[in-house]
């Protein structure tokens, strides 16, 4: 049983590397552009008291969509990124994620 | 860098036909527009204010305060806490949520006392406050001095509470303009979320305030008897803009909507704007941290109309005697931000109109809205007779600041780093 257990979580960890290597950059940035922007800037240097995303990696981006996704919030802008995230697909996810994390400031 | 956007020919086509004898149909005299960056790689730049030579001080909210000279060069004057490059640092001017250092103006006898004016969130009181600094500029425009406190006790927000943007440190309005008709210097306030302050008459947050250089209560102030006698206007949630009409000299608000109805006010000596959102009053309950801005549903898109109806931002049941709304942005709040009239016959058919910037936000189905506006308010500041859009070469932004340079040409500050001049051609 703890080998069978093991062998899932190292499949889903391989599927999840697999995941974001396959993301689409350029995908992710025209999402970014059309939902993100305004807020995070177009360098998602911050603006404003919108956080900054620069230097966030794609787990982080990715773990944060999911939560807001998910309806959970996550500090007081919460009530415009769950609204945001909801329809996200994974593949946006990633997509967004792998973007964001290779913008340069 | 320069960008010309496409023509639009209509004023062409009007002069070709009243030139080839066909009947004109109108006689449009709108200039074309040009852009150029004059400052790019900020953070957060926030207000500009302008000598007559094109010098330049500017603000970024987190970092202090800079001058541009004609020249292009940039001298940092006051910085703000764990800063550096900056001729001084203050230590007690803190950048926090939505507050830090915002508006910026100058002496109008600046010339004899070379004395500038800023707006800023402060650690010098306990709890923490905004502040307006007064300052002496040195010859070389290299450094500040002299800092006195003009005021000190604009109300700020201490602690988080449970309300979209609730951050410490929220609703701080933080214009600052000198009036060109009277000569004070008005002072734009915000509500901290807290809704004892827009109708409070000690608590100087959520008004206009109207003092002299020295920060003493400008003469003929008409507030309600037992006001703070600085008080002009009061009753507002968050101003970040005002300017003044150029024929009449009437101050003119923007102030920022909950979810709906960003407005535009013309002020009136000792008036109320209306806004209140404290619970237990006109037909509502309890409210998150006492404070109903958001109400009925602050976390979930409805119709702006209703929540209007329930929260309104001036609420004429409770006071009838309510300044009167200008314009209402159509029932939406899209971020209202900074104001300027267009002066000078540059503009040919917007000479006098008034711009307002919006920095944009999309909640609950409301468009996001980045723009200007072109206004054409009515003279008794009751009503608006036209609003279209400025077609800025820019595009969409986050439009914070809207100066009219010396020149006559229009400055734009935008949040995403940027101050932009347009010029009218």
């Amino acid at each position: 049983m703890k080998v069978s257990l093991f062998f899932v979580i190292a499949a889903a960890l391989m599927m999840r590397s697999v995941s974001l290597q396959a993301a689409d950059k350029s995908a992710g940035e025209a999402l970014y552009k059309d939902a993100c922007a305004q807020c995070h800037g177009p360098k998602a240097q911050g603006m404003a008291s919108f956080p900054s995303l620069s230097g966030r990696d794609a787990e982080y981006i990715t773990s944060r969509l999911e939560t807001y996704r998910a309806g959970e919030k996550v500090g007081s802008n919460s009530f415009l990124m769950i609204p945001n995230a909801t329809d996200l697909s994974d593949d946006d996810i990633a997509n967004l994620a792998a973007f964001i994390a290779d913008v340069e400031e | 860098m320069s960008h010309k956007p496409t023509l639009r020919p209509l004023s062409a086509f009007i002069a070709s036909a009243m030139i080839i004898g066909l009947p004109a149909v109108a006689t449009a005299n709108e200039p074309e527009l040009s852009q150029s960056e004059v400052l790019t790689g900020l953070e957060n730049p926030w207000d500009m204010a302008f000598l007559p030579d094109g010098t330049m001080f500017y603000t970024e909210r987190c970092l202090g305060l800079s001058v541009r000279l004609p020249d292009g060069v940039v001298e940092h004057l006051l910085g703000m806490e764990g800063t550096e490059e900056y001729a001084i640092t203050a230590d007690d001017l803190v950048c926090e949520g939505q507050a830090g250092m915002n508006g910026v103006a100058i002496d109008p006898d600046f010339d004899e006392n070379r004395t500038v004016y800023v707006y800023s969130a402060s650690t010098m009181s306990e709890p923490r406050t905004n502040r307006v600094l007064r300052m002496t500029v040195n010859s070389e425009f290299t450094e500040v001095s002299d800092r006195t406190d003009i005021v000190e006790d604009i109300p700020y927000k201490p602690a988080a509470t449970d309300h979209p943007f609730g951050d410490a440190g929220a609703h701080n309005g933080g214009r600052i303009r000198f009036s060109p008709e009277d000569g004070y210097l008005y002072v734009t306030t915000g509500d901290n979320h807290n809704s004892e302050i827009p109708q409070s008459p000690e608590l100087i947050g959520g008004k206009v305030l109207r003092i002299d250089r020295d920060g003493e209560a400008a003469e003929g102030n008409e507030p309600p008897e037992g006001f703070d006698p600085r008080i002009y206007t009061y009753g507002h949630r968050n101003v970040q803009g005002i300017t003044f009409h150029p024929s009449t000299g009437q101050p003119i608000v923007t102030e920022h909507g909950p979810w709906h109805s960003d407005e535009i006010n013309a002020l009136v000596n000792g008036g109320n704007s209306g806004w209140d959102p404290k619970p237990n009053m006109a037909g509502r309950g309890d409210c998150p941290d006492d404070y109903c801005g958001y109400e009925p549903n602050q976390t979930e898109g409805m119709d702006p109309k209703e929540r209007a109806a329930y929260m309104p931002v001036t609420d004429f049941e409770t006071y009838p005697d309510a300044m009167q709304p200008a314009w209402k942005n159509d029932g939406l709040s899209q971020g209202i931000s900074s104001a300027e009239f267009l002066v000078g016959e540059q503009w040919g058919d917007w000479d006098g109109r008034l711009i307002v910037g919006f920095m944009g936000i999309g909640f609950g189905g409301t468009p996001v809205g980045q723009r200007i506006n072109l206004i054409d308010i009515a003279e008794d500041g009751l009503s608006v007779n036209d609003v279209t859009e400025l077609p800025v070469p820019m595009g969409a932004a986050r439009f914070r600041s809207i100066v009219l340079g010396p020149e006559g040409d229009l400055y734009m500050a935008v949040d995403e780093g940027s101050i932009y001049r347009i010029t009218p051609e």
